[in-house]
């Protein structure tokens, strides 16, 4: 047979393509629909916000952790003001600490039903994309009552959080908990289980454990490689210790451990657990008391190097923290988990279709201002 | 299983799946009210819960100029000045400007205000075509003598003197 003869394409896939999470630009070198190359271009929204911390006071920065994981802000929060509260060494009281898990979890929540509705839009299903955001909205009118914003929330504080929970707001969350899992069951019915959306995932961008673990993953997306580890509960922080949940890991139920579809249920799963934990939370939650450290003081962290990460919705957020001893950080580092996950983009996309990149980013759960920072 | 029978059982499969799906969505098209609200008919600004961040306003009569806010907000945009009236000795409030347009909605400037004048409202139309409309300034007509609360911190207990 003669060989035909093909040419390398440059092909521009965003930063405005609906598919690719926010703002990010992949620049393809594709032979038809095969992927040869596929370079991520980022650095489109909210950059610098390490170098804006330098000039900030360590409190003055929490607004800005909202922008780091704007889907997921209250995690970012709660990562920012552990580590603060770790390099000067203050206790929260047990109100403060079930709030933040509480407001923490409910927001992890709501960051999978994004991070799961839109994998299942970009493959094409628009309604479980809107069914999430239906869940997603009764999250957010939760959170908005509680701290009066629905995406960048800055609730958590160093030392406890910025309001108490207003009066009938733990009836109406576990209102919410009950309505939840008959939805996350519909949720699986109408898409999880579809034939044609598992043909689309299933045995696609296959992530072995070790890779998982060379390229840095972390989250849902390492779990999915069948590594089991969870800040919560590896390395504890708040009052995680002190509630029980599990960890879901992907199991392979389609064939094959780590792929699309695995990283997918993981969240699915993952989303179940949150309820769990904020029951366990509220029912905890004590009638009245502290929510909040009391000591009208300036904050100053001593001098030293500190890293202290946290469990975000898109896993393991750290903070590195190099302190000089006055009220400003001297430096600062975050390390987030969709950095992670877009570098291993470029040698899971080689050999496989355009598409198929689509459900990558979709199944990583690629959040763009993680990226720039 | 023979690869014929795979391929009916793959088409079965995919047909009960699909229509799953579908059934769940014309239930929701029949059985749901509808989640959106018409949003220019409806008074959304009475819905929104009480500690929701709309436009940022302070009660200059209750201020006591102790530039606690100021200090407060990281991206610098509330600009107050405080004078002092040459006649009564009286420390007046000579400005306060807060330029919303650069206005992040944190709430970081409530927290260390002594008598609560600058707070949230649940006013959020903020669109304008002209960028200047988003800067308010508060005080209006000249100085206002500043707001005397002698349990506060900070300003009010310096002009006692």
């Amino acid at each position: 047979m003669a060989e035909v003869k093909t040419e390398l394409m440059t092909l521009n896939m965003g930063p405005v393509h609906p598919s690719t999470h926010g703002v990010l630009r992949f620049q393809l070198e594709t032979d038809g629909e095969i992927i040869h190359q596929c370079v991520p271009d980022v650095g489109y929204l909210h950059r610098s916000i390490e170098k804006i911390a330098e000039g900030l006071e360590y409190f003055q920065f929490m607004p800005f952790t909202d922008r780091v994981d704007y889907v997921a802000a209250i995690n970012a929060n709660h990562g920012w003001a552990v580590t603060c509260e770790r390099m000067a060494g203050h206790a929260v009281p047990e109100r403060g600490e079930l709030l933040r898990v509480i407001s923490a979890e409910l927001v992890r929540l709501a960051s999978h039903l994004v991070a799961v509705g839109s994998n299942a839009s970009d493959m094409g299903a628009v309604t479980p994309f809107l069914h999430a955001l239906r869940e997603r909205e009764k999250v957010n009118d939760l959170i908005e009552e509680l701290c009066g914003a629905r995406l960048t929330h800055n609730y958590v504080r160093i030392g406890g959080v910025s309001h108490d929970a207003p009066k009938g707001w733990t009836d109406k969350v576990l209102r919410f908990c009950d309505g939840f899992l008959p939805a996350v069951d519909e949720f699986d019915r109408l898409i999880t289980f579809n034939r044609i959306f598992r043909a689309r995932l299933a045995k696609v961008a296959v992530i072995s454990a070790a890779d998982a673990m060379a390229y840095g993953l972390c989250g849902p997306n390492l779990r999915a490689s069948g590594v089991d580890f969870d800040c919560r509960r590896d390395d504890p922080y708040g009052l995680y210790p002190e509630l029980s949940f599990k960890v879901p890991v992907g199991q392979g139920r389609l064939g094959t451990r780590g792929d699309c579809w695995d990283r997918f249920w993981c969240r699915v799963q993952e989303m179940r657990e949150c309820v769990g934990l904020v029951r366990q939370a509220v029912e905890r939650l004590p009638r009245s008391g502290p929510e909040f450290w009391n000591e009208k003081k300036v904050f100053k962290a001593p001098a030293g190097e500190y890293y202290v990460r946290t469990e975000s919705a898109r896993g393991e957020l750290g903070y590195y923290v190099v302190a000089d001893g006055g009220k400003q950080p001297h430096r600062v580092k975050i390390r987030t988990g969709s950095f992670a996950a877009m570098s291993i983009t470029e040698p899971l996309a080689r050999g496989l279709m355009i598409a198929d990149l689509v459900a990558i980013i979709g199944s990583l759960d690629i959040v763009a201002p993680e990226i720039d920072r | 299983m023979g690869a014929v029978a795979d391929y009916f059982a793959n088409i079965r499969d995919a047909v009960r799946t699909t229509l799953t799906g579908l059934k769940i969505t014309s239930r929701h098209l029949w059985t749901q009210p509808p989640i959106t609200v018409e949003y220019p008919d409806v008074d959304v600004e009475a819905t929104l819960p009480a500690r929701y961040r709309g436009f940022l306003v302070n009660e200059v009569e209750i201020c006591t100029g102790c530039l606690a806010c100021a200090k407060a907000c990281p991206i610098d945009i509330i600009y107050i000045e405080v004078e002092r009236d040459e006649a009564t000795k009286e420390r007046m409030l000579r400005r306060y400007d807060i330029d919303l347009g650069k206005c992040m909605y944190c709430g970081l400037c409530l927290e260390p205000c002594p008598t609560g004048s600058i707070h949230f409202t649940p006013r959020f139309e903020a669109s304008t075509t002209n960028l200047g409309d988003l800067y308010h300034q508060f005080v209006e007509r000249g100085p206002l003598p500043i707001y005397k609360n002698p349990k506060a911190p900070g300003g009010a207990a310096d002009s006692e003197e």
